[in-house]
């Protein structure tokens, strides 16, 4: 197997193994990109985004400032009582009297809200909407989450941004091997570049 | 003749493109590994700091829109671009401009007449998340529109270059059955995780 069997064949078969990210992302950008449009359109339904399943009140301590170890043991207990075990989720002190916890999986997402001077818990479940569903997906990433499984979404992210600059890199060398198409391809990197550098300097 | 066409669009497109699969690819990086630039410069957004202070003698009614003040005010200074605008509790016009390569904060007391410009201080994780977020139709300005476009047509290229990379592989017939394994094991992987995650 010569270098240039292999660069085309890794071009190749590392873009069919990552197509269903490819595209999802390519997909869930536009939601993205035009969510006025998909905000307004989901609007005229008139329908509420979050519904209360619960609302009750729940004893338990609150941990201090700056532990992050602490606020997401929190969470999980908020969750517990709140019966949502499995889920990945978010703890953040939206202010000195409530704390809030996003738990969220790809079809569904729930907000609790605790209220620290009144022990006062609530539930929400958001309504599915197809635009938050890719733009959850699109965002899904990092490696908080306690769940091997979960975490190795993410390093499949890396892999899918280590991938695109593999097909930069080897789709540059198979362009190279096409002496007929050397000079309108410099036109269309050289274009391209252009056109971002001066985006870089102007946005 | 098709099939040269679509072998040449993916190829002169991607050449094209190029510069924005970089960015998003590194962008999508750091945001991904998030928790080591917080570890190591904390959370929120890089801090400011003065870049200058200046007079603004200008005058505006009290009914003038925020917005018609912010354009001035950044006009003024030569800074008009994509921003946001508000007013804080003290009367203050606090605004925001969306710079790339330069955020900056202007703040304007119309009590004394002052202007106070802000640079936000460089990181290069924070750049390349700007990048990555960066929209641009709501914005009015005509710069921020034409790169709404080009991350419109971006997302199509990605849409195209995974069709057109089906019909490629499709015509190596070669490369068929080994492709339709990481096919096959790509879309499982997938559906795993919609299902689990």
């Amino acid at each position: 197997m010569t270098f240039a069997h292999l660069n085309r064949r890794t071009h190749l078969y590392l873009g069919l193994a990552l197509l269903p990210w490819f595209f999802m992302y390519g997909l869930s950008s536009f939601p993205f990109a035009h969510s006025q449009y998909f905000d307004a359109r989901d609007a005229a339904k008139k329908l509420p985004l979050w519904t209360m399943t619960m609302d009750r009140v729940v004893d338990t301590p609150v941990p201090g400032e700056g532990n992050d170890g602490a606020m997401r043991a929190f969470g999980a207990r908020l969750m517990n009582e709140a019966g949502l075990e499995g889920t990945s989720f978010g703890v953040y002190r939206q202010s000195a009297n409530q704390i809030n916890v996003y738990a969220y999986s790809f079809r569904k997402s729930t907000q609790l809200k605790y209220y620290v001077d009144t022990k006062r818990l609530t539930v929400e479940d958001r309504r599915f909407r197809w635009d938050h569903f890719l733009t959850g997906m699109h965002a899904r990433g990092g490696f908080e989450d306690e769940r091997l499984f979960v975490r190795s979404w993410s390093v499949i992210v890396d892999l899918v941004c280590v991938a695109m600059m593999l097909w930069i890199a080897t789709g540059l060398y198979m362009w190279w091997g096409l002496p007929g198409h050397r000079a309108w391809g410099w036109l269309a990197i050289a274009a391209g570049t252009a056109a971002f550098v001066v985006f870089t300097m102007r946005l | 003749m098709l099939s040269r066409v679509i072998r040449r669009t993916h190829m002169y497109l991607a050449l094209f493109v190029f510069p924005w699969v970089l960015m998003y690819a590194l962008s999508t990086l750091v945001m991904n590994h998030r928790a080591l630039f917080t570890a190591r410069y904390g959370t929120g957004a890089p801090p400011y700091e003065t870049e200058r202070t200046a007079r603004y003698d200008g005058t505006f009614s009290d009914q003038a829109p925020l917005r018609d003040i912010s354009r001035t005010v950044l006009a003024s200074l030569d800074l008009d671009g994509a921003h946001n605008v508000t007013r804080r509790n003290d009367g203050a016009i606090v605004i925001t401009r969306q710079d790339l390569i330069r955020p900056r904060r202007i703040i304007y007391s119309p009590t004394d007449s002052t202007l106070v410009v802000e640079r936000m201080q460089h990181r290069t994780n924070a750049l390349l998340e700007r990048f990555h977020r960066r929209r641009g139709y709501a914005t009015g300005y005509t710069l921020d529109t034409v790169w709404a476009v080009s991350v419109d047509l971006f997302m199509a290229a990605a849409i195209f270059w995974a069709l057109s990379g089906l019909w490629m592989w499709w015509e190596m017939k070669v490369t068929r059955s080994l492709g339709l394994a990481a096919v096959l094991t790509g879309a499982a992987l997938f559906a795993v995780y919609m299902a689990a995650i």
